[in-house]
């Protein structure tokens, strides 16, 4: 027996516009979790990226010390490898002047060169062979100028001449 | 007119405004904020990465520098940090004297950052150029050597006695320059 003029329907517990309502409810939610999610991650990534970069900034600013320091080193080591040098030339040419010095009758049998002191020991055939050729040249560059006179059996002396220099009084 | 609203309907209105609301405290307590974390930190970021580059760009002038400077005294750097090997100092200058003797290196002082070692000399040399050579030979050697005073010349019948004192310097071992 039939009560009803209309094929009856199936009726589900959530209804065809509840459904719609949720699909969009969870569209909205999985892009709001979404956002955040990825808000989050790349707030993350900034954190590991500022603490790499900070790292490498701390490294970079202590090598830049410790080159800064080879730096001056270096320079420290030219400037006193030039200071040597120049002095081993000074010095060459000071003994080289020195010898250029004695003329060819007097004849040295020893010379010691002191910081400030030069001390000659030689022969001369006369005194003032020895005054007007060393002796005048000698009292240019030093200071002071000792001489003391030997009398040779040959008639030559043999001298002992001490001459300094005075360095400023600082 | 009459206008009905079905029980369906009202349902549905309740809780998309429940569902906004929703949304709306999420958005405001969650999102919002980290939006402007996001920001801030990614400002920052690019802040810090551009003096990151001047660091970096100071970096590279001064290791070129560095470099350069290496490159350009290279024999200075070598010298100071060389060992003294009397052996083959007599060696190499044994050619300017006619007999060459070293007495043993012996510390003498500190130079400032250098250390300063002693050695005594005493050669023959037929006349001072071969000791004008030495002097010569000396600024070219393998290390830092100064010679001082006193130099004491003595005739020895033909030939000249010399003696003299020189200075090696060696530069601080605690200061090793990065390579």
């Amino acid at each position: 027996m039939q009560y009803s003029f209309i094929k009856p329907r199936s009726k589900g517990i959530v209804s065809p516009e509840f459904k719609l309502l949720f699909f969009f409810f969870s569209i909205t939610i999985v892009m709001l979790f979404s956002s955040y999610a990825f808000l989050k991650v790349k707030s993350f990534m900034y954190d590991s990226t500022m603490d790499d970069l900070m790292s490498k900034s701390a490294t970079l600013k202590v090598n830049i010390v410790s080159m800064h320091e080879d730096i001056t080193y270096i320079k420290l080591q030219r400037r006193h490898a030039e200071g040597i040098y120049t002095e081993n030339t000074v010095l060459k040419e000071s003994i080289h002047n020195l010898f250029d010095l004695v003329p060819e009758k007097i004849t040295l049998s020893q010379a010691l060169l002191k910081e400030d002191e030069l001390v000659l020991y030689g022969i001369t055939p006369s005194k003032e062979v020895y005054e007007f050729l060393l002796q005048a040249p000698l009292r240019s560059i030093f200071h002071r100028s000792y001489t003391s006179y030997y009398a040779m059996p040959n008639g030559w002396y043999s001298f002992v001449s001490k001459n300094y220099l005075d360095r400023p009084v600082q | 007119m009459k206008f009905h609203i079905s029980r369906q309907m009202i349902y549905i209105l309740t809780l998309a405004v429940v569902f906004l609301i929703i949304v709306f405290i999420f958005a405001f307590v969650f999102l919002i904020p980290s939006g402007k974390e996001y920001r801030v930190k990614r400002l920052e970021t690019k802040k810090f990465s551009y003096q990151v580059d001047q660091i970096q760009d100071e970096y590279d002038n001064v290791y070129s520098k560095l470099k350069t400077l290496q490159a350009d005294n290279r024999h200075v750097i070598s010298a100071y940090k060389s060992i003294f090997n009397p052996t083959r100092f007599s060696t190499m200058y044994r050619p300017h004297f006619q007999s060459f003797t070293l007495s043993e290196l012996t510390a003498h002082s500190q130079d400032g950052k250098f250390a300063v070692y002693e050695v005594n000399t005493s050669s023959l040399i037929q006349s001072p150029q071969g000791f004008y050579d030495f002097l010569d030979g000396v600024n070219k050697s393998d290390n830092i050597i100064g010679v001082n005073f006193p130099i004491d010349f003595k005739r020895d019948g033909d030939l000249i006695k010399s003696s003299f004192t020189m200075h090696v310097y060696v530069g601080n071992p605690g200061h090793k320059i990065s390579e």
